[in-house]
């Protein structure tokens, strides 16, 4: 698979390339800063691009901004952005943006082989990927009352895997369950928490997390 | 002179000496001495007890030399009030005209007269002096009424002043005095400015404030030093003896007030220093914050990198064990950094604003925190700091109870409540709403039983 890596740390740029190599991964491209990675993109018409949220002049969400002008410019492409941030807002603003082939990662998840390549392969076949620290964050919060109290456990898991960006395939294969179980999970928790079922994959992943932050005791 | 009574200049004084020499000696003793009424032809007259001996010449170049320096001080008076007039600044002028006018009026009759007796050498009363004295009379009689009408304009001004002592009597609050002094004057755009030692200038209540430009300024002086600068309308306080009336009518309370601006001047400047450094405080939060994320977490990562990649190319599985409990750690090691990084400023804070930085702490790994009602938009990124910090500190320095944060904006108040077991230590929080001229209360709440409270003015 053809991939770009784009961070502006030299050191972290080069282990990153590295590993993906080591994981099969093709790194067709590197940029140290948002201009280098769209030439770089519009030259080597990578899969996905795995892109630091921050990167010169400001340092702040560069990152959040290349993404959205990688997905504005041609949509095949998927963008994994990895952060230093383990806050929703920044996923939310990602997700928000262009709802599909777009991830939210750790930085610090980074070195776990297994995690970032499913995570690359993901965003690839057009799934979104929510790094799950945030989601379980999310679903922990301490509430006196909440709707997510009428979740089963089973439907709290798969709720936290539709969170995290997994599509109904995915969920089958992580839960081990057949799809019509997932389904049904998936609607009973729709009309558990009020969701109307959104249209779509993707437009899903927003709707729950949008919902996750929202609910407060 | 008029309204002094004293004579200023030298000329003022040679002109009524000569106006005085002139008609007491020239005209008046002086011929008496050589005038015989008998010698005159007129023998039913009584005699001259002072007569020495007849000499009509003499009476008559006596009589001449001073109806001529009669014309000389009367024309040299009626320049010099006249050139005085002129001279005086607009406001003056209408202080003195009303006795001014009718003076040179009636001097110029008086010329007038002079110069008619003067062909005649003596002074006379045929048709056109009569109808001159007539004329002077007219204008006499006007001269008493404009020192009249002065009279009661300073009735006026000395009443003022009294409304001025009852007023000051009774209203001793902070700038009352400018509005004392603006009602019994009759200036409503009256206003009072007291100089600091340092130069500055400041109102009633401490504010750095100067005269807008076109108002005329007036300083009452005290000891030779100016205790306050009256700003008002020009003409208002040109009577020079009010200034200094109103300076010791006022003495008291405008020295209390001028004392109390400073206080409060000098207040401001605390304030106004605490509150500098607060914010160079958060700046240097959030440099660190920044350092931290592109610096050692950076690193940190890399390393993390470095590990994985040994992993990969080591052959014992000794050595793989080793390099994964490394890792392990270095991992711990990047979400206690970036807990750290986030503890001091959150980056939500700068880029989003309060909302979401509460919505970031609530989002913390167990975090107690529920965010109730927010604000809409936002406020000054400084007030902004001091309510997250209030939340984010007392937080972490209770009980690990749920609590709810609530914020609302109100009356240009920033108002942040939130219920909690109260901190033992809270002085840190008060200093940095302090520092924004804000207030932090503790109230009895129904349920934790403590309500701490946050109040921050803000735009």
């Amino acid at each position: 698979m053809r991939v770009v890596v784009a961070d502006d740390e030299v050191l972290l740029r080069e282990g990153l390339a590295r590993l993906l190599i080591e994981a099969g991964f093709e790194v067709v491209g590197k940029a140290g800063d948002p201009d280098q990675l769209l030439a770089t993109i519009r030259h080597t018409r990578p899969e996905v691009a795995i892109v630091d949220i921050k990167m010169p002049p400001t340092h702040t969400d560069e990152g959040l901004v290349a993404a959205e002008e990688i997905r504005r410019r041609d949509p095949s492409v998927g963008v994994l952005v990895l952060s230093h941030y383990l806050e929703s807002r920044y996923a939310m603003r990602l997700l928000q943006q262009h709802p599909e082939r777009v991830g939210y990662l750790l930085k610090e998840r980074i070195s776990d082989i297994a995690v970032l390549t499913d995570a690359v392969r993901r965003v690839a076949e057009g799934e979104c990927v929510i790094d799950p620290t945030i989601v379980s964050r999310l679903m922990a919060r301490r509430r006196d009352t909440t709707p997510l109290d009428q979740l089963t456990d089973r439907e709290r898991d798969v709720l936290a895997l539709m969170a995290e960006g997994h599509s109904n395939q995915s969920i089958c294969n992580q839960l081990f369950l057949s799809p019509k179980t997932v389904e049904a999970h998936v609607s009973h928790i729709f009309s558990k928490l009020g969701l109307r079922d959104a249209s779509g994959y993707h437009r899903r992943v927003l709707a729950i997390l949008a919902f996750l932050r929202a609910i407060d005791g | 002179m008029y309204p002094g009574g004293q004579l200023r200049t030298q000329l003022e004084r040679v002109a009524v000496a000569i106006a005085y020499g002139g008609a007491v000696l020239g005209l008046g003793l002086l011929p008496a001495l050589f005038f015989r009424p008998a010698g005159q032809g007129c023998s039913r007259c009584p005699d001259n007890l002072v007569g020495i001996f007849n000499d009509p010449q003499a009476v008559q170049g006596l009589n001449r030399v001073g109806i001529q320096l009669g014309l000389v001080w009367a024309l040299l008076l009626v320049v010099l009030l006249g050139w005085r007039l002129v001279r005086s600044r607009a406001a003056t002028r209408r202080l003195i005209a009303p006795v001014a006018v009718p003076a040179i009026a009636y001097l110029s009759l008086v010329a007038w007269s002079f110069q008619h007796a003067l062909a005649r050498g003596f002074l006379s009363n045929d048709t056109l002096d009569r109808r001159l004295w007539l004329g002077q009379a007219a204008a006499l009689v006007a001269l008493a009424l404009g020192v009249c009408w002065e009279w009661v304009r300073g009735q006026r001004v000395r009443s003022a002043l009294a409304r001025l002592v009852v007023e000051l009597a009774s209203s001793p609050r902070p700038g009352g005095l400018a509005t004392a002094l603006s009602r019994s004057l009759g200036d409503s755009s009256l206003t009072l400015l007291y100089p600091l030692p340092d130069g500055r200038r400041v109102d009633g209540s401490g504010r750095p404030a100067e005269p807008e430009k076109g108002r005329a300024v007036t300083p009452l002086v005290r000891g030779g030093q100016p205790v306050a600068l009256l700003v008002h309308r020009h003409g208002l306080l040109d009577d020079p003896g009010l200034v200094d009336e109103i300076a010791t009518a006022a003495r008291l309370v405008l020295n209390n007030e001028r004392l109390q601006a400073e206080v409060r001047a000098r207040l401001e400047d605390l304030r106004a220093s605490r509150a500098r450094i607060v914010e160079r405080g958060d700046a240097e939060r959030r440099r660190l914050e920044r350092d931290l994320h592109d610096g050692a977490q950076q690193r940190v990562v890399s390393l993390a990198l470095s590990l994985r990649l040994a992993q990969l190319g080591a052959e014992a599985n000794t050595d793989v064990a080793v390099l994964e409990e490394a890792e392990a750690e270095v991992r711990q090691g990047l979400a206690e950094l970036r807990a750290l990084a986030h503890g001091l400023y959150p980056a939500a804070l700068v880029e989003e604003g309060l909302g979401a930085a509460f919505q970031a702490l609530a989002e913390q790994e167990s975090s107690p925190l529920s965010v109730g009602r927010l604000p809409q938009g936002h406020v000054e990124s400084r007030v902004e700091a001091a309510a997250y910090f209030v939340v984010a500190e007392t937080l972490k320095r209770s009980r690990p109870r749920r609590a709810t944060v609530n914020a609302a904006r109100a009356d240009g108040r920033l108002v942040v409540e939130i219920d909690r077991q109260l901190p033992e230590e809270l002085t840190d929080l008060e200093d940095r709403v302090g520092a924004l001229d804000g207030r932090l209360l503790v109230q009895a709440a129904p349920q934790s039983g403590t309500r701490i409270r946050a109040e921050l003015p803000c735009a």
